[in-house]
Order: structure tokens, then C-alpha cells, then sequence
């Protein structure tokens, strides 16, 4: 009986998902994951072997990808360069998307989003990717950072930086540069034949670090395939604080090698706002990033162009860290939270628990009191407070009780 | 800061989150009036020595400043929270490694029993000593949330699962709930004796009680199993009691569900497939495992009762605990638990549980952290008259047998 209990489940999975997939592989691996149940009380073979192939390899990790570290570098008093040589089966990323980066900082794993700030070719020609990395002053990757840079300085070989591995994430999103196009206005054949002023051109606005997706891009025109034209017009508009430009030797030498990019270092207290600088790039296809308000800004001028202008936009823009302080609970506040994909309106008043309870949502809880653990959900993304003592919590996922957190930012859980 | 917290009944009021640096834990259940706990911080020590006069009526001797203590304690948590780091991550993926090996050293040593049979009286112990350090240091202080911190996908409460008879998700909702929020609380508590022992006069005395002793023979023997059904609260899944306090998150068949599915995948795993694994050797398998896990059995329960149900441990009334004040509640998790004095290897193969009484106070704190905060604990405890229940092994196991005994009589 004991046995039947037992077998036909499993059984009836197994066939189900041969079925389902027809595809051995998947089967022989849930065979194996049962195995790993069955025989050592663990869901899946990595969960039990994690921690022994960590001794070997301490980034070894379930469901990440690795990356070795090959040289770390300052680019400013507040800017980093890191140079990752990814393993080998971490696919093709396309110039503009980012990744997630996780590393252990004392004892605990961090996660952070970074645009990789380099295109195709370097991944093809010398297998890297680079992060152009902001330091912030208590930032939770900082302490990291500085040990590997300190690290890489005092030995001053990249041998030994080499050694240090990190985990990152497939590569992610959809900011990329499109295919080059014509204008709509014009009536031309083909684009092969298209002169450089019929194709329609882009404008690159980028704001500080959100630099980085356009110098990938860059380094990818310059390899260009047929889809992507070198003759394409590139200008770019590079808003910093003065004398914070990033990458500027870089963005020179890829004008020098395409005629058709231009760029202006632009500062917004000593050049005015973005409108008047754009309203000379009607026709074209916009590409933003940056912080909030540049975007809003830009999103701000195309919807008060004229509707006879040909203008596309992209954006990719970063919303900055909640600025809260653990002190102090503030004044009410609403936030948005989104649990299991449906959302809701919590304040930073009551804890989360006490507001998902309030609006009949499914939640298991118990003490209340953030002894048991049986509210603990996934946090994706925000930052909550820990009503016992106060202190935030991280912007990245991680697991939290939903009896003792209260809103900081809008929130995203799964349960 | 004052903070509402609440159990089961669905509390409206607000949550107070301003400065004091001291939280008050009031229990959802029987309290009449609840705006009394909206006082902004100001009010939070006056409203504590209020209450701690109303606790001068409970037939404890002597009666502690409460506030004070909370504040005590409170930063010797906040002291070695700051301390946790790669080091408690690195102890424990140690701990894990070890784990392995002993798994691996066993399991494999059983088999060749027949060339050499003291080859398989290492593979028992070798087992056993796996099993003990997977309940005990990885997979009760894991499912306590002790390392949550650490983000990692396998090693925190919600995903592991651990090499004994009883369901992780079901222990976790029933040890880390009644038994560490109503330490000792008598009709609400029900680790207090597993519903099988009388071990306090809180309980009227029955025939039964006579052979306690031998009942708690039988549980040590078939400890898993008997921390499986219990924590399955499993008399009200099977004869369909149920008390009002107490919510069923779980419909009963999935409890049951689970109760049979892990049950049954245990037994499965040691008694047959193991076993088959080993071809002709089935037997040397099948003894080694029935052997180890009657010694997992035996430590494992043995550790407990010693944390547990010492001479001195004290129970408390639902009444003591109404409207608790952080400062009481660390009160009763301090006197309701004892510890186990010995060296850093007996520490870890009970999972730092011989630090019975920092586990209570401090639940998800990294258990191989208790071994510092003891003493300062220990210090506090001295300061406010309150007895800090601690011995070798032999004299508070001796304390133990003493106090079953004593109430198999009325």
C-alpha cells in the first residue's frame, strides 16, 4: 500500500510529461530529480550536490550562469569597469539588454541589474562582457567592489583577479537598436541603395551611467551586418553633471571610425533641458535612457510634437533607489503591490499581512509575531521594513515575513 | 516602537511605528481592549510596568523588571545580529558538506558489512550521525529561518526538507507557530509533554500516567514518527477534533496527504529501496538503516526532553500570557527552556539545541551563535533573579527521568 502510495504519482507525472514534451531529456531529468526526492530527501540533484560543488567552485550555482572576473577598473571617482568573461554556453546577448549580477557579499547573496556596456563583437572576438558600475556609498554590492578592485590593485596581475568568478543572469530585455529603416516620407527602392540622409537616423539620449547600453550599440555598428547599417546617422545627446561624462575617449574613437555618428557632451544646469536639444531631431527614431526624469522629460517633448513628425521612441529608464530612512515611518503613504500577479494598494502603516488579510487575499500566517515563518513569501523587487526594528530591507528579491514588513516603495511578491 | 502584533483574529487597528526602541508583542487572542495599545512610544514604559504589575499576580516568586529586560536582551540580539556574516554562511555550508560525507561514508560502508562487519558498525554510525546532523544543526535551524539571510535558493525555511518521517512544511507550521510562540503555555503549547506524557500538575492525572514511563520509552524509540503525527496534529486530522483556537490553514486531506506521502517515501527509502540497492547485501542495509535511525531516534528525543522537561522548567497559563509585553515573553521563553552543558562537537550534534534557552529567546539567530550569547544571557538571567536552568548532560537527563516519574503519580 505503502508502495502504491508512493508509485503512481510519480508514474503518472513521468508520463505525463513524456507525453507532453516527447522529449527524453526533460524526462530522464525529472526521473532524476525523483530520485533525488525519493532517495535523498531533496527536490532536485542540485539542491543536494549545491553546497559540495561549491567547495570546488564557489560560484557554482543552480540556475545562474557564471562568469569569471578579468579585470576590474576605476573609470571615475564614483564609476567601476568590470570585465567578465562569461562561461560558455551564456548565449549571445544583443547590444542594449542587461543582465542580473549576484555575488556574495559577507555571507550573502546580492543581486543587481546592469546594462552590459559592450556589444556583440568583444563577446565573439574575446569572449568578455563589460559593467560599467556605479559606486554608490552604501550600496550593497560597494563593499565587494572595493575588495575585488583593492584586491586586483595589490597584486597587479590579472591572474589573480581571474581566479574570482561571479554569477550573472541570461541576458534580458528589448532596448536594442531597431533596424535600420527609411523615412516614411521618402518613396526610395531599397534600403541597400538608400543614401545616408534617406535612412531614418537615430537619437541617442542618455543620461549619466545610462551611457552604457548606447556604447554597446556603438561597438556594434561598427561591425555592422546588413540590418543594421554603418551609413545609419547616430547622434547622440549625453547629459551628465560637468566634467561626469563617461566613456568619452570611447565615444571619440567611435566617431572617428564612423562618420555618420556625432555626439555632444551636454550638461543640464549649463545647456538647458532636453526639448530644446531635441527639437532638432524631429524625424528620427529616439532611444532614452536614464534616470526618471530625463525620461519623463523626453516622454514629455514627443507627445507634444506636431503629429506630422516621424518620431519613435524607446526608453529604458531606472526609477531611483527609494530614498527612506530607517527611523522614521514618515507620513502615510500608498504604495502598489503586486502579489501573485494581481495587484493591490497597501499603506506603510499596517503590515503587509494585516492588508492582504484586510482584502481577502489567500495568504497562510501564523505568530504574527515573525517567529514562524509561515507568511514568508518572495519579495521580487521593493523595499520593505521590518516593523521589530526598523531597518529596510534590500530593492532585490529576497524572503520576507509578511507579519513584520511594512511598505517602503511598491512591491512585487509571489507567494 | 510599538508594534500590534497579532495571531489569529484579524486585528484592524493601526500599527504604530514610532521611536521607542522596544516592541510590545500582544497576543490577538482575549484581549478587550485594543486601543489601549495605539499609545504613541512615550506612553511604552508606563504601559509596561502596568502590565508588569499585573503579572505581580501570577505565583511566580519573583518578578523581574520586565522592560528592562527586553532592552537587555534585546541588544545582545542586535549585537550579534551585526556579527552575522560569511562566516555563519561558510559554518553552515560546512556543516552541509559534513553531512554529505557521513551520508555517502555510511550508506556505502553498510554494504560492505560482509567483508569485515566493523566496517558496518561504522556505516551505522556514520549514518546516523548524517541523519542527526541533518535534523538537527541543518534542518531544524534552517527551517527556523536562521539563514534566510543568506538569499540563497536551497538553503532557507521555505525550501528545505529534511531526512526524517515528518513533513518540513507541516513542522515548520506547527513547531515554529505553537511551540515558539506559546513556549510552555499550557493547553496551547501541546509539545508540552506531546499530548502523551503528564509531566506538570497543570494536567489531571490519569491511569495512563502510571506507564508513562514506558510510553516515553516507546516515543524516544519512534521519535520521528511520533514528532510527525504530532506535529500533523494528527488526532484531530484522524478523529475530526477541533478547537476553537486553532485555524486550519491545511484542509485535512492535504495534511493527510502529506502525512503519508513523506511517511511513506521514508520508509520506502530506508526498508526497500536502499536495501534493494544493495542486492544481496538487503539485509546489512535494511538492519543498518532500521539501526541508525533508532539512534537518530534516541539522541534526537533525548536532546529534547533535556531542553525541554527538566526539573525546573516552569509552565504558564493562558491568563499569565494575556497582553504580553516583549519583556514578559522572553520571561517565559528563558524559564521554560534548560540547557546542556558540553563541548563544541556535542553542541553541533544537537544542533546547538544544548543552548535550549538562547533558542527560545532568540529563535532565528544562527544557532552556532548561541555558544557566545550564553554567557552574557546567563549574566542578565543572574542581574534580574531569574533562573537559568543549565547542567551537564547526565544531571539534567537524570532531571528529566526524575520528572516523568514523579508525575506518573497524581
Amino acid at each position: 500500500m505503502i508502495v502504491k502510495t508512493l508509485s503512481v504519482p510519480i508514474f503518472k507525472k513521468l508520463a505525463r510529461e513524456l507525453i507532453k514534451e516527447l522529449r527524453v531529456n526533460i524526462a530522464v531529468k525529472a526521473l532524476m530529480n525523483k530520485a533525488a526526492t525519493v532517495f535523498f530527501h531533496h527536490a532536485t540533484w542540485a539542491g543536494y550536490w549545491e553546497t559540495v560543488f561549491q567547495m570546488v567552485n564557489p560560484s557554482w550555482r543552480d540556475g545562474y550562469y557564471q562568469a569569471r572576473v578579468k579585470s576590474v577598473s576605476t573609470l571615475n571617482a564614483t564609476t567601476l569597469q568590470l570585465v567578465l568573461t562569461p562561461q560558455k554556453r551564456w548565449p549571445l546577448h544583443l547590444a542594449g539588454q542587461h543582465i542580473a549580477l549576484t555575488v556574495e557579499v559577507n555571507g550573502k547573496l546580492v543581486t543587481r541589474v546592469f546594462t552590459i556596456a559592450s556589444g556583440q563583437k568583444s563577446r565573439q572576438d574575446e569572449g568578455t562582457i563589460r559593467l560599467v558600475i556605479r559606486v554608490k556609498k552604501d550600496g550593497a554590492l560597494t563593499p565587494y567592489l572595493s575588495a575585488l578592485l583593492s584586491k586586483t590593485a595589490s597584486k597587479a596581475s590579472s591572474k589573480s583577479a581571474s581566479k574570482v568568478s561571479v554569477n550573472i543572469s541570461a541576458p534580458m530585455g528589448n532596448f536594442v537598436l531597431p533596424k535600420a529603416a527609411l523615412l516614411d516620407k521618402l518613396e526610395t527602392s531599397s534600403l541597400e541603395q538608400a543614401a545616408p540622409e534617406q535612412i531614418k537616423p537615430v537619437v541617442m539620449i542618455a543620461g549619466g551611467s545610462g551611457i552604457t547600453p548606447f556604447i554597446a550599440m556603438l561597438e556594434d555598428l561598427n561591425s555592422a551586418s546588413s540590418d543594421n547599417l554603418q551609413s545609419r546617422p547616430v547622434h547622440l545627446l549625453y547629459f551628465a553633471k560637468e566634467n561626469e561624462h563617461l566613456l568619452t575617449q570611447e565615444l571619440a574613437e567611435y566617431k572617428r571610425l564612423n562618420t555618420h555618428f556625432t555626439y555632444e557632451f551636454l550638461c543640464r544646469q549649463k545647456d538647458g533641458g532636453v526639448e530644446q536639444r531635441l527639437a532638432s531631431h524631429t524625424d528620427a527614431h529616439w532611444m532614452v535612457c536614464g534616470p526618471q526624469s530625463l525620461y519623463d522629460e523626453v516622454a514629455n517633448t514627443h507627445a507634444n510634437l506636431p503629429p506630422a513628425n516621424d518620431v519613435s521612441l524607446d526608453s529604458e529608464h531606472f526609477a531611483a533607489f527609494p530614498v527612506a530612512t530607517a527611523q522614521t515611518s514618515g507620513e502615510k503613504a500608498f504604495f502598489s503591490l503586486s502579489h501573485n500577479g494581481s495587484s493591490l494598494s497597501v499603506d506603510n502603516q499596517q503590515t503587509l499581512l494585516t492588508q492582504l488579510q484586510q482584502a481577502n487575499r489567500p495568504v497562510t500566517y501564523g505568530c504574527g509575531m515573525g517567529i514562524c515563518h509561515q507568511c514568508q513569501c518572495v519579495k521580487k523587487r521593493g523595499v520593505v521594513r521590518d516593523t521589530r526594528t526598523g531597518a529596510l530591507s534590500d530593492n532585490a528579491e529576497q524572503l520576507i515575513q509578511l507579519c513584520v514588513s511594512q511598505a517602503v516603495t511598491d512591491l512585487e511578491l509571489q507567494a | 516602537m510599538i508594534t500590534t502584533m497579532n495571531t489569529n483574529t484579524v486585528d484592524k487597528s493601526t500599527v504604530n511605528t514610532s521611536t521607542v526602541n522596544k516592541s510590545m508583542v500582544n497576543k490577538g487572542h482575549g484581549y478587550k481592549d485594543s486601543s489601549k495599545h495605539l499609545n504613541s512610544g512615550e506612553n511604552a514604559n508606563e504601559q509596561a510596568s502596568q502590565q508588569s504589575s499585573m503579572s505581580t499576580e501570577n505565583s511566580h516568586t519573583k518578578v523581574p523588571d520586565y522592560t528592562k529586560l527586553a532592552i537587555q536582551l534585546d541588544a545582545v540580539k542586535t549585537d550579534v545580529k551585526s556579527k552575522i556574516g560569511s562566516e555563519d554562511a561558510a559554518y553552515i555550508r560546512r556543516v552541509i558538506l559534513a553531512q554529505r560525507a557521513c551520508e555517502w561514508t555510511g550508506r556505502i560502508l553498510l554494504m560492505l558489512g560482509f567483508i569485515q562487519p566493523l566496517l558496518w558498525v561504522v556505516g551505522v554510525l556514520s549514518l546516523a550521525t548524517a541523519k542527526i546532523l541533518d535534523n538537527m544543526e541543518i534542518g531544524h535551524n534552517v527551517m527556523h529561518g536562521q539563514y534566510d539571510w543568506m538569499n540563497d535558493k536551497y538553503i532557507n525555511s521555505k525550501a528545505y526538507e529534511w531526512d526524517i518521517a515528518c513533513d518540513g512544511s507541516s513542522w515548520n507550521r506547527v513547531h515554529n507557530y505553537e511551540h515558539h510562540t506559546y513556549t510552555n503555555i499550557i493547553g496551547k503549547d501541546r509539545d508540552f509533554g506531546y499530548g502523551l506524557l503528564r509531566l506538570s500538575n497543570d494536567f489531571r492525572w490519569r491511569v495512563k500516567n502510571l506507564w508513562q514511563f514506558i510510553t516515553y520509552v516507546m516515543l524516544s524509540v519512534m521519535f520521528q514518527w511520533g514528532v510527525s503525527y504530532h506535529e500533523m496534529a494528527a488526532e484531530r486530522v484522524f478523529f475530526g477534533k477541533k478547537k476553537d483556537n486553532r485555524k486550519n490553514q491545511l484542509s485535512h486531506a492535504e495534511l493527510k496527504r502529506r502525512f503519508f506521502s513523506k511517511g511513506a517515501r521514508q520508509l520506502v527509502k530506508d526498508y526497500v529501496l536502499f536495501p534493494l540497492l544493495a542486492g544481496p547485501f538487503f539485509l546489512y542495509v535494511f538492519t543498518g538503516n532500521l539501526v541508525a535511525n533508532l539512534l537518530r531516534n534516541l539522541w534526537t528525543s533525548t536532546i529534547i526532553f533535556c531542553g525541554h522537561f527538566t526539573g525546573d522548567v516552569q509552565t504558564f497559563s493562558v491568563e499569565d500570557c494575556v497582553d504580553e509585553t516583549q519583556g514578559q515573553w522572553y520571561y517565559r521563553q528563558g524559564l521554560g527552556s534548560s540547557n546542556i552543558k558540553g563541548g563544541t562537537l556535542f553542541h553541533v550534534l544537537t544542533g546547538h539545541l544544548s543552548f535550549q534557552i538562547e533558542h527560545h529567546l532568540f529563535p532565528d539567530i544562527p544557532a552556532r551563535r548561541y555558544r557566545e550569547m550564553a554567557p552574557q544571557v546567563q549574566a542578565i538571567f543572574k542581574e534580574h533573579g531569574m533562573h537559568y536552568n543549565t547542567g551537564g548532560f547526565f544531571k539534567q537527563y537524570a532531571s528529566v527521568l526524575k520528572r516523568i516519574i514523579r508525575y506518573s503519580f497524581p
